[in-house]
């Protein structure tokens, strides 16, 4: 197994009607052992722009705090938060800093920008952004994730409808998955509330 | 009448260059596979057995006590991380007196306990007397002993009620066998010991002693990535084997482990059809 493989992860993102929902599993395992069943991967920046890395746990901790590290700087300079582009960049560069001895996670990015449009967007462990319209995936079970949200996602769903939606991709994709699952942790964002929600999975 | 010799013959498979074995009359011999026609044998073969990488993840357990011998197992398939199915059967029934656990390759653990089924009738049949679990399991395990080295991944145990009472063996690919009261094997094992030694009493009734295998399997699916599906538990008595139950381990989590109702503070009501 690879190093990508060795804590285990699921992270998905999809795109609303002026909404996201982000989702994650829930699982910290050392290969096939787990750990805990309540690993948080998704974190939020501020209130319009959420990160959920996938990969080595570790990695996804240190990134995190250096992320909100900065970002908290860019707040004391600039007086705002950041957009969800802009953040997006941000990581992409740090990610890139350290192209010969890279941070083992691939970040899944999820953001209201201007005019409460949502953009996601993923990348690899060196940067490489991937933004998408629809859906985008990460992760040990991203090949189950991706078949389970092309077949459920429709464009333009309302915020109750899209937690269905990703809660079903999420839960069936790891259910496929022996590193990922044991429960579901989903964030949906509209423009004046943001909704956690801990899903019931099969913990085997 | 000609004493049946077949369990003593431990002769290597034969290079059968063209000659198609005819089934019926391979049974008196070790079951022999034509070999592949390679210049790089050696090379084949390391390639064939890091295919079939032994990983033998799964649970399976099996214990003796006043009743019997209790035997449980998961039903999840893996290949690496992809889990490809979770209902699959780990317990083979070998005849109705005797059952076989898998673990390991489930090609290699289905083909070899049926072999072994075709071998305890034909003992039958030729001594008028069921064959013993020492000897179905030492047939079992020359068998394996002679494939030595070449990538076979068996790890099972053959438990069944004889003259003697119940008998439990584990017997797996690299030839061994041992006598025992209580085994576990599998990447889930450490978890269902954990389980299963703790809560062991000699002197249990069928339920208490299925509620405890139960368990113990459940314990190690929520804890290995590679154990999961169905937890099956069979009894086997003096009148041959029963399957107790067959219970989905995502379902007896939140029976062993109920959440709590949340207390709602909005509750949404159907909308009255319009």
């Amino acid at each position: 197994m690879s190093i990508f493989e060795y804590n285990g992860s699921a992270v998905v993102a999809m795109v609303g009607k002026n909404c996201f929902a982000i989702a994650s599993d829930r699982r910290l395992g050392v290969q096939l052992q787990t750990i805990a069943t309540d690993f948080q991967r998704i974190s939020k920046i501020h209130d319009r722009v959420f990160i959920a890395l996938s990969g080595l746990a570790t990695d996804v901790q240190t990134l995190y705090q250096r992320l909100v590290f900065r970002h908290k700087l860019y707040q004391l300079r600039e007086e705002r938060d950041m957009k969800p582009e802009t953040f997006a960049s941000l990581v992409s560069a740090i990610l890139y800093e350290k192209r010969f001895g890279p941070y083992l996670c691939q970040p899944v990015i999820a953001g209201l920008g201007e005019d409460d449009k949502p953009f996601i967007c993923t990348m690899d462990s060196i940067g490489a952004k991937e933004l998408a319209k629809d859906f985008v995936v990460s992760g040990t079970a991203s090949e189950s994730l991706y078949g389970a949200c092309e077949a459920m996602y429709k464009p333009d769903m309302e915020a109750e409808e899209l937690f269905e939606t990703i809660s079903q991709a999420l839960l069936s994709s790891v259910d496929r998955d022996c590193l990922s699952g044991w429960g579901g942790h989903v964030y949906v964002v509209t423009p004046t509330e943001i909704k956690e929600r801990i899903l019931k999975g099969r913990m085997d | 009448m000609k004493l049946d010799t077949s369990g003593f013959e431990t002769s290597m498979p034969t290079i059968g260059f063209g000659s198609s074995n005819d089934m019926l009359d391979g049974f008196s011999t070790v079951p022999s596979f034509d070999l592949p026609r390679t210049t790089d044998f050696d090379g084949f073969q390391k390639e064939a057995v890091q295919m079939v990488k032994p990983a033998k993840g799964t649970t399976t357990l099996a214990f003796i006590f006043k009743e019997g011998v209790m035997v449980a197992a998961d039903s999840r398939a893996s290949m690496g991380g992809y889990i490809s199915s979770q209902s699959v059967k780990k317990i083979i029934e070998i005849n109705p007196y005797m059952l076989g656990t898998m673990a390991g390759g489930a090609a290699d653990c289905q083909f070899w306990h049926r072999n072994l089924g075709i071998k305890c009738r034909l003992h039958e049949l030729a001594n008028k007397r069921r064959i013993s679990v020492s000897g179905a399991s030492k047939l079992l395990a020359n068998m394996l002993y002679s494939y030595r080295g070449m990538g076979l991944s068996v790890g099972t145990m053959i438990a069944g009620w004889d003259e003697t009472g119940p008998g439990l063996y584990y017997v797996d690919n690299e030839g061994g066998r041992l006598k025992g009261d209580r085994f576990s094997v599998g990447s889930g094992s450490p978890y269902a010991y954990g389980v299963l030694d703790s809560g062991y009493k000699f002197d249990m009734s069928v339920e208490e002693a299925s509620e405890l295998a139960r368990r113990s399997i459940y314990h190690a699916t929520f804890r290995d990535g590679a154990s999961g599906g169905v937890a099956s538990v069979y009894h086997v008595g003096s009148n041959g084997w029963t399957k107790l139950s067959g219970d989905d381990v995502g379902e007896l989590h939140y029976h062993y482990y109920p959440v709590p109702p949340a207390i709602a503070e909005q509750v949404m009501e159907e909308a009255a059809a319009e």
